[in-house]
């Protein structure tokens, strides 16, 4: 009687983990277990099953817990393919952890034993795992500094290196297997280590294919993530008009599938590329979009960020009044969220535009044209000036702070 | 010391547009994990699978 009871819990919550409910699926679970089973093979699999939702649910240190448990139990009753599967999700959620060492030796495990069984399926989801891990080190130690793609230290290209090979090692196999699928998400995971590695032609030819591929399955939210990536990709080979087009197809998807995160973040990429476009009324425009989006997630590091763009857009079209406002409002909030770095920048922006905003009134401005560069710019009250003139006169008022104390 | 204009252009043009803040925004766009499954029904199924393909191929054979 007890025995049916552990197996009817665990089938309802097997029953609503797979309709998407995970939370209501754990509890199933953990009452399945209360009431228990001397069937260790069910108890294994629900275990694993309670490991995944709390993966799903994220909330990793349970998961790792019940992953243990799991492979614990399978490696008890020498269930050698639950044992790989039990290595695998407890790989995974190592590397959600950021235990990039044992996570690799839980995925090799993984891959040991699929080979052995000669479990080409498995095998492949390995090899996947593996690449996935070597990608998220490579990625966590690389963000420690402030590096763009492609100027890396050693340790970090070696483990992007490493996630490639086994990208590429998945490929062949599931390519063999006419998965598709799993050949769109190898693609992807591939063409983010390319970017990373700062082969930026090699990671838009993987983000092609995984397009592609997200297109034949009618993925939107694949389709949309290789739009961003191929962005990202394009921005860095300086094609900056492409890019643009790549993030209007983003925020396109994003609009369709009402995920207003995304929608943000498409906006400021756009932002930023027409920034790069030197298209400034337009970045203004999308930096506004973001902005609002930001306001309404209440995400104060986004405003902050909106805020800093902003700054930067008016200034280059010479409009130092919207660009105080946003300055003192990026100040404001780097302040708030205790932003150290941003309230420094920020600070430095308001004394700059204090100044330019100052000398602006002034029409006495003599003592500019000893520069040569800027006489013609500020021969007005409140000169309108061409973007790159005003950063100039900006600069060179930074190179001279002693001289400019002097003027007042 | 005066800096040559072109220079001073080119420095400015990097502060307005540090690569590097742009970078911060770039959000790369992952793939899913894949977790390995286990179900309940594994067990039982792999039990009485082998029975009931037995029976309907050999009533196929026999039709």
């Amino acid at each position: 009687r007890m025995e049916a009871s552990c197996l009817e819990l665990a089938l309802e919550g097997e029953r609503l983990c797979k309709a998407g409910d995970c939370r209501a699926g754990v509890s199933f679970f953990e009452a399945a277990v209360q009431v228990g089973t001397e069937d260790l093979k069910t108890l294994s699999a629900i275990y694993s099953q309670l490991g995944n939702a709390y993966f799903y649910l994220h909330e990793y240190a349970k998961a790792l817990e019940y992953h243990h448990h799991d492979l614990t139990l399978a490696r008890t009753i020498g269930d050698l393919l639950g044992e790989a599967k039990a290595s695998g999700n407890l790989g995974n959620t190592l590397k959600v952890l950021g235990n990039f060492e044992e996570a690799i030796v839980c995925c090799q495990r993984h891959l040991d034993i699929s080979r052995e069984l000669n479990d080409k399926v498995g095998e492949a989801r390995a090899l996947y795992n593996l690449g996935n891990v070597y990608h998220s080190k490579g990625k966590n130690v690389a963000s420690a500094g402030t590096h763009d793609p492609g100027e890396l230290p050693d340790d970090v290209k070696n483990a992007l290196q490493k996630a490639a090979n086994y990208y590429e090692e998945n490929l062949t196999i599931v390519t063999e297997l006419g998965d598709r699928a799993a050949q769109g998400r190898a693609f992807g995971n591939l063409g983010n280590t390319h970017y990373l590695l700062g082969n930026f032609r090699s990671a838009v030819l993987a983000h092609e294919q995984r397009l592609l591929i997200a297109k034949e399955f009618g993925d939107r939210s694949a389709e949309r993530r290789a739009y961003s990536n191929l962005g990202n990709a394009h921005i860095f080979l300086g094609e900056f008009e492409t890019a643009s087009e790549y993030y209007k197809r983003t925020l396109q998807l994003a609009r369709q599938l009402k995920d207003r995160a995304v929608e943000a973040q498409a906006c400021y990429s756009l932002g930023n590329t027409y920034t790069l476009l030197q298209d400034y009324e337009k970045a203004i425009d999308y930096h506004l979009k973001h902005l609002v989006i930001a306001q309404e997630l209440n995400d104060k590091i986004g405003e902050g960020r909106a805020c800093w763009s902003l700054g930067n857009a008016y200034t280059a079209l010479g409009n130092h009044d919207q660009a105080m406002h946003f300055a003192e409002r990026h100040l404001e909030i780097s302040r708030e969220v205790g932003d150290k770095s941003g309230e420094l920048t920020a600070r430095l922006n308001v004394s700059d535009l204090q100044m330019v905003l100052g000398l602006s009134y002034s029409t006495n401005t003599s003592m500019m044209s000893e520069s040569h560069m800027v006489d013609k710019t500020l021969n007005g009250t409140r000169p309108r000036v061409g973007r790159r003139h005003s950063m100039e006169n900006m600069e060179l008022m930074k190179l001279t702070p002693e001289k400019v104390q002097n003027w007042n | 010391s005066q800096l040559l204009p072109g220079r001073q252009a080119a420095d400015l043009q990097s502060k307005v547009v540090p690569s590097k803040q742009i970078l911060h925004s770039d959000n790369m766009e992952m793939e899913p994990e894949t977790m390995e499954t286990k179900s309940v029904t594994d067990y039982f199924s792999k039990l009485h699978m082998g029975s009931l393909v037995y029976s309907c191929t050999s009533k196929r054979k026999n039709k």
